[in-house]
């Protein structure tokens, strides 16, 4: 009797222990303020390991240099200084990697007058370190050099296409390796604003298609032509932010919560070129509320992340269009954000500048994060092989990774491991590799048992054949027994 | 084997449905259990199609895979048709009873099963650019069935043939219809129970 409470006595505290540990362990996922997630193929949200924590916030202040106020973008240059443009203050802060504010620019001299910023709501830095930046509210485009220097201001564009009472109010600007810079101008919708490097206007590129709704078709057809002049007019959307990859390829956001395409990848002639693998575009969140991208970063290997405003997350898409991971969240909390405007990334960091707490957040790759990275860095460059190493260590932390299931399936595809493939890339749900693996394992399936098929088949055959001729056999018989009987 | 008999007799109408058509209705060939049996065989057959069609044509989420629903998209519509059919051809002067009409509904499914079965075999070893051979016999199936229906209806009622196909028209209208009745009927005795109910709580909590 004694010995059995004591082993009911045990069990309990054992029991306890589980419980206790089963307690805690869910309290350590929740360090971040935020979930980490990524959507399946059928769209249902999947619930993942975070791939980014907030490591650090700042501010003005505590680099002492006076508060920022309402800085709305931010770039980081080719040589690891970011370079915050503090708007309210019209100057631009240049900070190295160790958070030091290495210098600032107030103003500068514009032929021999002191001259400034007003309002500017765009930065860029080329690999040469000269800065431009979209000065918005005095409607140029300024560059300065490395030390700050007035090189040229670029006014509005001027052309015969471009109507008379246009207003410019440039808002980002971007300068691909040829030194031609576009500008993304407030209020038009004819696309990106280009201009060649000596500054003379040469066209718009990429317009956004107009959106076409039956519904409203149908209504204008029906309307008058008053009521139609009150009709909400069909204008091509906005574009709202750029950015541009190494291969000169253009980035675009659009906010618009209605296109089903709102990045796009423009190519030097202006066409779309971007890559949507599977159903699901890059669109962010699959709700009735849709995400809103107001900024956009492309990072290596045609990694890109946007910014989304209507939930404060941000958004990691490959190449090939599939969702990374996602995170960030509007909030309070370290690691959230209350009016986020830019999103910026350097190496294994990310960035995103808040306007309203005029701060920056820079979140750092969890050990999840970094693996994803590294393997899909390693699976876009073709090396599957080694990428699909780190799939495995990837779906060890999370086995409901789909990306990870269609690399070691397509590295599988590779090796000659057929079978394995098709079970791997059946988890991931690539349809396209999927078939690709079942031809070759049809094929080599047939090749080893061709020769049992066929010693199989040949006798059915024959069997049948000889069935067929005693049944005729026997049926001939009977007729000819009725014949026999009825004469 | 009585039964056995039967079931060869649906392959017969299935490939001479003028001749077999004629017989299921004037020789009394067509049974009510046969007719069944092939709608039972449908429902199986389609729930074996979502489930083990193969991986490059089958795009249901497994998740949400729910054989009672099978209920729903087939043995539903197919008493629909029968009652929308047999409502609107008595008006009509068509000469089919009900049952005739159940038998040679059920008759004209055959085909669903007989290219069916062996297409989701087949789907089991094709590739994605085969694939359109796995949506052509789907679509074979398809017309096969619509046109034994076309005969069937034809044979039954002894109609003209543009009779037929209006009356297969206004047949889809009439199932509407009723589906219409239908839920504005359960819509009604749902609000009518709600009624009985509160009236019942007021009183007995005034009690």
């Amino acid at each position: 009797m004694g010995a059995y409470g004591l082993k009911i006595k045990r069990a309990i505290l054992f029991m306890a222990a589980v419980f206790i540990f089963a307690g805690l362990s869910p309290k350590l996922a929740h360090a971040s303020p935020y979930e980490g997630y990524t959507y399946s193929y059928w769209g249902e949200t999947v619930h993942s390991p975070i791939a980014y924590l907030p490591s650090k916030t700042i501010t003005g202040q505590e680099i002492g240099i006076g508060p920022w106020s309402s800085p709305v973008d931010m770039f980081v240059a080719p040589d690891g200084h970011l370079y915050v443009l503090d708007s309210g203050n019209g100057r631009i802060v240049v900070l190295d990697s160790e958070w030091k504010a290495v210098r600032q620019i107030k103003g500068f001299q514009n032929n021999g007058k002191q001259d400034g910023f007003n309002n500017p709501e765009g930065i860029f830095v080329t690999e040469a370190g000269h800065i431009y930046v979209a000065d918005t509210e005095n409607r140029r485009v300024v560059e300065l050099d490395g030390s700050g220097a007035f090189v040229r201001e670029i006014s509005a564009p001027k052309s015969e296409v471009i109507s008379s009472n246009f207003e410019y109010f440039p808002r980002k600007v971007i300068v691909d390796k040829a030194g031609r810079i576009y500008v993304v101008a407030r209020g038009v919708f004819d696309g990106i604003i280009e201009f060649d490097s000596e500054g003379g206007f040469t066209g718009f590129m990429g317009t956004n298609r107009v959106q076409f709704d039956p519904v409203d078709l149908f209504w204008k057809t029906v309307s008058t032509k008053e009521q139609r002049e009150k009709l909400i007019r069909f204008v091509p959307i906005e574009f709202n932010n750029v950015d541009v990859d190494l291969d000169g390829f253009i980035f675009t956001t659009t906010a618009d919560k209605q296109t089903s395409a709102p990045v796009k990848r423009l190519n030097p002639s202006g066409i779309d070129v971007i890559r949507i693998n599977g159903n699901i575009g890059p669109v962010g969140d699959l709700s009735t509320m849709r995400s809103a991208f107001i900024d956009i970063d492309v990072s290596g290997n045609g990694v890109y992340r946007t910014l989304d405003s209507t939930r404060g997350r941000i958004f990691t898409y490959n190449e090939d269009g599939n969702l990374l991971y996602v995170f960030g969240q509007l909030g309070n909390q370290q690691g959230t954000f209350k009016n986020p405007v830019a999103v910026e990334s350097s190496g294994n960091r990310v960035f995103v500048l808040d306007r309203d707490q005029g701060r920056i957040t820079e979140f750092v790759a969890t050990k999840f994060g970094s693996l994803v990275n590294e393997a899909n860095g390693l699976y876009s460059i073709g090396k599957h092989d080694d990428a699909a190493k780190l799939w495995r260590e990837v779906l060890r932390l999370d086995a409901n990774y789909e990306m990870a299931y269609i690399g070691i399936g397509k590295s599988m595809l590779r090796q000659g491991e057929y079978k394995q493939a098709m079970t791997f890339l059946k988890l991931g749900n690539d349809r396209e590799y999927y078939s690709k693996a079942l031809t070759k394992y049809r094929r080599e399936y047939m090749r080893e048992h061709f020769g049992i098929f066929m010693t199989v088949l040949i006798p059915l055959i024959l069997v049948v054949i000889a069935v067929r001729r005693s049944m005729r056999l026997r049926k001939g018989e009977l007729k000819q027994d009725a014949v026999s009987q009825g004469g | 084997m009585r039964f056995l008999k039967e079931a060869r007799y649906s392959l017969h109408v299935a490939f001479h449905p003028f001749d077999g058509f004629w017989d299921l209705k004037y020789e009394n060939k067509g049974k009510l259990r046969i007719a069944l049996v092939i709608l039972l065989a449908v429902t199986v057959t389609m729930i074996l199609k979502r489930q083990y069609a193969g991986y490059v044509v089958n795009y249901n989420h497994p998740l949400e895979l729910n054989s009672i629903d099978e209920l729903k998209y087939i043995i539903l519509p197919f008493l629909l048709w029968c009652v929308a059919n047999w409502s609107l051809t008595t008006l009509m002067d068509g000469e089919g009873k009900f049952a005739e009409i159940v038998i040679a509904t059920g008759y004209a499914m055959l085909p669903l099963i007989l290219i069916y079965l062996p297409n989701m075999l087949l789907s089991n070893v094709i590739t994605l650019r085969e694939a359109s051979f796995y949506y052509l016999l789907e679509s074979a199936a398809a017309i096969w069935f619509v046109w034994l229906l076309f005969i069937g209806t034809m044979t039954i009622h002894q109609y003209t043939v543009t009779k037929t196909i209006m009356t297969m028209l206004l047949t889809v209208v009439v199932m509407g219809v009723i589906i219409f009745l239908g839920l504005l009927f359960f819509s009604l005795i749902q609000q009518i129970v709600s009624f009985v109910y509160t009236i019942y709580q007021e009183l007995s909590l005034r009690a």
